[in-house]
């Protein structure tokens, strides 16, 4: 502990592996609320799930579901993982080799259609 | 880090003795590691995808298959086991999460209690996701076959396109047979993500057994908790997508 917290620390007793950064501890409030939020999600997703559309408006059904689908995983990596709280370096790390799935992504789609067994 | 009296200039930031992203190495590695995993889960989603449009209108519509719930026979109740199973997990997700605040607090009591709880969250996931494939299965699905077919839609289509000796049909069996990548991706994706719950219920026990043997309270923090957590989170998170993409999409 006293290792983790002495940021006086001389380069000889810095050993990288056990470096563990102080934590600060926000309380379980914010916890529950994302919850909440999470459930509510999901039950909205339940809900529209059985609204009956035409098929010519089924897309829009399709892009509501991974709008709620991101806000989902927003809450989760933000608030669960604790990510929303790290420094901005290591947020940039994490998320923008997601742009190479962006990209697959739509690449895939557009090359779907050569797939296409009729 | 508040009360950081280190001057950092960008000169020396790289230049080892300190943590410049402010995480300890095994943290940093996890996120490493689950930034590559999202990297396969995507691939095997991505490829459902491709080859779900490849089909079209003969993609058979997942709430005619998955429309079972335990004790309820013959009742057409699409998406509810599914929901269910999405509350438990994100239920499993909270009380980590919880542990991992009582680890701040280094109070071992309640990271044991929380800890539990998400363990009896993962093994109620499996369990469900057992009965859920022993479902499919005895409805004749497997890597190689699927009796779930065209909708009524695609059979037209199918009949105007003259593409229907794509599918063989099958004795005894009232239903033409549809296409084989809808089981076999069901039996890969989620398989491959039920084996990441499977691994992530064996850490968490792990973490358990060390929490009550005290492991942690020597070692004066309880990280190891918030790095298992991270990887929980993240399994948690993939369900989310798989969610989306197999059963409501």
């Amino acid at each position: 502990m006293s290792n983790a917290h002495n940021n006086n620390a001389t380069e000889n007793e810095y050993i990288p592996e056990t470096y563990i950064p102080h934590s600060e501890n926000h309380g379980t409030k914010e916890i529950w609320q994302k919850f909440w939020i999470l459930l509510v999600i999901t039950i909205m997703d339940f809900i529209v799930y059985f609204i009956k559309v035409s098929p010519d408006f089924k897309i829009y059904k399709n892009i509501f579901f991974i709008i709620f689908g991101i806000i989902k995983a927003y809450f989760i990596v933000g608030t669960f993982m604790h990510l929303k709280n790290e420094k901005t370096n290591l947020i940039m790390t994490v998320l923008v080799p997601i742009v190479f799935i962006l990209w697959f992504i739509t690449w895939m789609m557009y090359e779907g259609h050569a797939l296409s067994t009729y | 880090m508040t009360d950081n009296t280190i001057i950092i200039d960008e000169q020396t930031t790289w230049a080892g003795g300190r943590s410049p992203f402010n995480v300890s190495y095994g943290k940093l590695m996890m996120w490493l590691f689950l930034l590559s995993d999202t990297f396969t889960f995507s691939c095997l989603l991505i490829g459902y995808g491709a080859i779900r449009f490849s089909y079209g209108e003969g993609w058979p519509d997942p709430s005619t298959v998955f429309n079972h719930f335990p004790f309820a026979h013959g009742m057409n109740l699409p998406l509810l086991f599914v929901s269910l199973m999405t509350f438990i997990l994100i239920g499993s997700s909270v009380t980590m999460v919880l542990a991992v605040e009582a680890g701040h607090r280094n109070s071992k009591k309640e990271v044991a209690k929380y800890m539990l709880y998400t363990i009896v969250g993962g093994i109620m996931f499996l369990s469900c996701q057992a009965w859920e494939w022993s479902q499919f299965i005895g409805e004749g699905a497997s890597l190689r076959e699927n009796l779930f077919g065209l909708t009524e839609a695609g059979k037209i289509k199918a009949a105007g396109l003259g593409f229907a000796h794509h599918y063989t049909w099958i004795e005894g069996v009232d239903r033409m047979a549809g296409p084989v990548p809808f089981a076999s991706l069901f039996f890969i994706v989620t398989g491959f993500h039920g084996f990441h719950v499977f691994s992530g219920v064996v850490l968490n026990i792990i973490i358990y057994i060390n929490t009550i043997k005290g492991t942690y309270e020597r070692r004066g923090h309880y990280e190891m908790v918030e790095k298992v957590g991270l990887y929980w989170h993240f399994v948690d998170l993939v369900w989310v997508f798989v969610f989306t993409f197999y059963y409501l999409i």
